[in-house]
């Protein structure tokens, strides 16, 4: 079966200021499609630097990254744009949503940047807000809704356009910890129903009870994997 | 895209405000300066053009002509009609200036005799309007002329006073008596003391049968010198009618310093809107730029969801764009408005509008403004936005989204 992401020997090294901080030393990771992944260890280990790296957010010191059979480590700022716009969904952190536009307008923003027509883009926003249970919020603004409701909204984002995979990294950071499990109750649910390909990281272990494939990450390197049921 | 963008610019309401308020400023301040300017040229060039008219036909050099026979156009009647048949609704006037010796009963000066047609538009601008006591000249009957104050007094006479006009070595009668039908008062005190005005049919008996200095014309609808191609299209008609020896001179080749005087306000003009957009510019740079810092992490998300860098320089383009034409537009209003306004006629300060009267510019002006300097601010406007984004552009489209969006503000 060909992986939908295939990334390999990983090596990524910040320079700020002349100091060297390497973040990925030698990452190895595949992901086929429909898989539910998560990424997790500590703080600093590289989880973000990975993440970015495989949806073409960023590029490798060293080694090659493939998502759903193109290259992405040898291309251009413009290229990766392009490729993200139609292939990758992102959830981050925090500041996720952009603050003058209403959840649906939120939900409907990458459809917007690929041109999509109106009507359809509410359809499908519509839709994937209605998904994660968020009908009656489609016009609140960002900040008329609580953290959990605009992490929803940013995962709405991301599958209103239908990309190959939707990275999340760290979700969950920003909320509290019932509001946390219930925002991958929601990913795990889109993607046992829908299929969505998913990969979020996380340093929290009680995240990872009911997740079937853990990969954990330390010090950049890929430190062993777990399988389960 | 653009409806992102309008809701950012509304965002930073105090500083988009104040910013849009600055272009509206500018914008509505050159439509003013325009409008105020078109007024000005528009009413010196009015009141200029009715003394000398808007084409003159006179022998080739006549300026440089001493002798006073050579300078004349014989047989104007003939030509005169032939002109005024070729554009209708044009009037066509003839004048004959003649150089005479004036004499009252105990002093005499030299002059120069304006023969002007009674009723016609040259004899009103000359005279009826200028009349400071009695008529305008006749000729049916005795003859009169009407005098400059400063000559009337100078030979000590009055309305009702006969005056001798002396014409030697002419083709004329050479002499004739004249009543002071009437006193003129002119701009200029020297003109007013060696200036008398009589018909041209008494002027034409007197020294020159038939003839006259110059034919004027004068063209109908003509009422700013931006109707250049009017002019032209006048001239080229007329052209043909010319006869050898002759020229046919447009009120700009006629009066050159005042034609560069009116050709002046253009670049002035185009200086000062320059200056003004340049500041309202900076002010423009200001508020895009500070707008993209506040938001870099959100730069840095839609980036990072498939943006590529024209469309984020696209993006801070059009909020320069909105910011700055809707500050234009509202701009535009209200200059608009001023401008109708001020196009119904309006004056300067008494002081002012006295002093400058005497550099020909009219008590009343009526603003204009043509849709090309509308246009035109318009362009600067737009100039504006794009400049003043350029910069800003330009460092949004730079942006790495995982720098972006770990920028602390
Ligand atoms: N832009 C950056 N510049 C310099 N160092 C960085 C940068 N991003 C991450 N790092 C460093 O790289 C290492 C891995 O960071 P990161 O990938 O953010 O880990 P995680 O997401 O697991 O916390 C850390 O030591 C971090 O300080
Ligand atoms: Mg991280």
């Amino acid at each position: 079966m060909n992986a939908l992401i295939e990334a390999r020997n990983l090596h990524k090294v910040y320079k700020t200021d002349g100091v060297e901080t390497p973040a990925l030393r030698g990452a190895n990771l595949t992901v086929k499609a429909g898989e539910f992944t998560a990424i997790a260890g500590p703080s600093g280990s590289g989880k973000s630097t990975l993440l970015h790296l495989l949806g073409g957010l960023d590029r490798p010191t060293e080694g090659e990254v493939w998502l759903d059979g193109e290259r992405l480590d040898d291309k251009n700022a413009v290229e990766r744009a392009r490729l993200r716009l139609w292939k990758v969904g992102f959830v981050f952190q925090a500041y996720n949503l952009i603050p003058v536009l209403t959840a649906l307008e939120n939900a409907a923003f990458v459809l917007e940047l690929r041109g999509r027509p109106s009507a359809e883009r509410r359809e499908r926003a519509l839709a994937a807000l209605a998904e994660l249970e968020l009908d009656g919020y489609a016009e609140r603004r960002p900040n008329q809704l609580s953290g959990g409701q605009q992490q929803r909204v940013a995962v709405a984002r991301a599958l209103a356009a239908e990309p190959a995979v939707i990275f999340a990294d760290e979700p969950t950071a920003n909320l509290d910890s019932k509001t946390g499990l219930a925002l991958i109750e929601y990913m795990k649910r889109l993607n046992r129903e829908k299929g969505v390909t998913f990969v979020f990281s996380t340093h929290d272990p009680r995240l990872l009870e009911h997740v079937r494939r853990v990969v954990h990450l330390e010090d950049g390197r890929i430190a062993g994997e777990e399988v389960r049921g | 895209m653009w409806s992102l963008a309008w809701k950012n610019v509304r965002r930073g309401r105090g500083r988009s405000l104040l910013t849009g308020a600055a272009v509206a400023a500018v914008v509505a301040l050159m439509m003013i300066m325009y409008g105020f300017s078109g007024a000005v040229v528009n009413g010196m060039f009015q009141n200029m053009t009715r003394s000398t008219g808007h084409l003159i036909l006179r022998v080739k050099n006549a300026d440089k002509i001493r002798e006073f026979e050579r300078g004349l156009i014989q047989d104007a009647p003939a030509l005169q009609e032939r002109l005024a048949r070729a554009l209708p609704g044009a009037d066509v006037e003839a004048m004959l200036e003649v150089p005479a010796l004036l004499a009252g009963e105990k002093r005499s000066r030299g002059v120069l005799l304006y023969g002007l047609e009674p009723g016609g538009r040259l004899m009103k601008e000359f005279v009826t309007k200028k009349l400071t006591a009695g008529g305008p000249p006749q000729d049916d009957g005795d003859w009169s002329a009407a005098l400059g104050r400063a000559l009337a007094r100078a030979l000590k006479v009055k309305v009702g006073d006969g005056v001798y006009a002396f014409v030697p070595n002419t083709s004329g009668i050479g002499a004739a008596a004249f009543t002071v039908s009437g006193l003129v008062a002119l701009p200029e005190s020297t003109m007013e003391a060696r200036t008398a005005v009589i018909t041209l049919a008494a002027a034409q008996e007197l020294a020159a049968p038939n003839a006259a200095s110059r034919i004027v014309i004068f063209l109908p609808g003509l009422v700013s010198p931006t109707q250049q191609g009017r002019l032209e299209q006048a001239r080229s008609k007329l052209a043909p009618l010319v006869p050898a020896g002759f020229e046919l001179l447009t009120w700009r080749q006629a009066e050159p310093a005042m034609a560069a005087i009116l050709d002046m306000m253009t670049p002035l003009l185009l200086i000062y809107a320059v200056i003004f957009f340049v500041l309202a510019g900076l002010l423009v740079v200001n508020t895009v730029y500070l707008g993209l810092v506040e938001r870099i992490r959100e730069f840095g998300v839609i980036i990072a969801l498939g943006a590529d860098r024209w469309r984020i320089m696209r993006l801070v383009i059009i909020e320069s764009l909105l910011l700055v034409l809707s500050g234009a537009a509202v701009g535009a209003a209200l200059g608009g408005l001023a401008v109708w306004r001020m196009s119904h006629g309006f004056s300067l300060p008494g002081p002012l509008a006295r002093q400058y009267a005497e550099f020909g510019l009219p008590v009343v002006m009526y603003a204009s403004i043509t849709p090309a300097q509308v246009a035109l601010v318009f362009a600067f406007a737009l100039l504006t936005a794009l400049a003043s984004a350029l910069w800003p552009a330009w460092l949004a489209g730079r942006l790495e989204p995982v720098e972006a969006m770990r920028h602390v503000a």
